[in-house]
């Protein structure tokens, strides 16, 4: 045989964020100071929980007891140190962690009192905030989120331009307003073609967090 | 017009898909009669005014809902969830049983 190779082509996996199709860190629209600030979040665990009929009282008190929240009963965020539940349906949540260290784990444990579906890479997360950021969602938005409406750790589950959306309200920050949104990943590239378009007028600095 | 879904709050109607009438009752399996199946199947009131129907919170919660409409206004009377109806039907099953 004249082929003489022996080593096979060497071939490089590299994780590949969400957004990274569709945008990057840098600025866009108006010049001057930005309007919106948006984080493109990566790196979290995330995994949808979903009860049986009759079980979710046992799966509420599996994740107090492991991770010290509650799971919320209306559509609302509710904080831990290092994990965040987010109302996602009547009996189902979403599980949020700040990173994926144990995270096999835990969604085993949980799986005895719930259907649970990792989905740390299925969604795209980006957090926006600065002083438009309500004058851009309301673009999109059909929900009233003035905040005499829509409170910190409100939640909803909705769409923006034709794009379903998850989306809460964390506690403002020093730059105004803090909203965290997540699109199904296969979305990332319709969700950011309206966004970059509805903010621009705003300017809007991107970082990567 | 606005739905409010008991899960979610007061939402634009298209974040829902409307299914239909809520009450027609499917009769019991292969021991119907042809005509009791056509009626199931094709025959609907077409009121003017109340009308129970069943619509879909696809862009939301997922959820089931049996609404309560006026087909003349769109003023809408009740929300309920088609689920709990569901539920509550099946416990008086049990109960009889």
């Amino acid at each position: 045989m004249a082929e003489t190779a022996t080593s096979p082509t060497a071939i490089a996996w590299v994780p590949r964020g969400a957004w990274s199709g569709s945008t990057r860190a840098g600025s866009f629209g108006a010049e001057g100071v930005s309007g919106i600030i948006a984080t493109l979040l990566g790196g979290f665990g995330l995994a949808t929980l979903i009860a049986g009929t009759g079980g979710a009282s046992s799966l509420s008190q599996a994740v107090e007891r492991r991770l010290g929240i509650v799971l919320p009963a209306t559509p609302r965020i509710v904080r831990g140190q290092t994990h965040d539940a987010i109302w996602s349906g009547p009996e189902q949540w979403l599980l949020r962690a700040a990173s994926r260290d144990g995270w096999s784990a835990l969604l085993g444990e949980l799986a005895a009192h719930a259907a649970v579906s990792e989905q740390s890479d299925a969604r795209a997360a980006l957090r926006l905030s600065g002083s438009q950021v309500r004058k851009v969602l309301a673009k999109g938005v059909m929900l009233d989120l003035h905040p005499a409406a829509f409170a910190v750790g409100d939640a909803a589950l909705t769409s923006i331009a034709h794009v379903g959306v998850q989306l809460w309200r964390l506690p403002d920050g020093p730059d105004g307003p803090v909203f965290e949104i997540l699109v199904a990943r296969s979305m990332a590239g319709s969700f950011w073609s309206w966004f970059s378009a509805s903010a621009a007028e705003f300017g809007c600095t991107v970082t990567a967090g | 017009m606005r739905i409010t879904c008991p899960h979610c709050g007061a939402r634009d109607a298209q974040e829902f898909s409307y299914l239909g009438a809520a009450d027609p009752k499917r009769p019991d399996g292969m021991a119907a009669s042809a005509a009791a199946m056509a009626e199931y199947v094709y025959q609907r009131d077409n009121p003017a005014g109340r009308h129970r129907e069943l619509w879909y919170h696809g862009a939301g919660c997922h959820a089931w809902l049996v609404v309560t409409r006026d087909t003349r206004t769109h003023a809408i009377a009740a929300v309920e969830v088609a689920k709990a109806r569901k539920a509550g039907a099946a416990a008086k099953v049990g109960a009889k049983a």
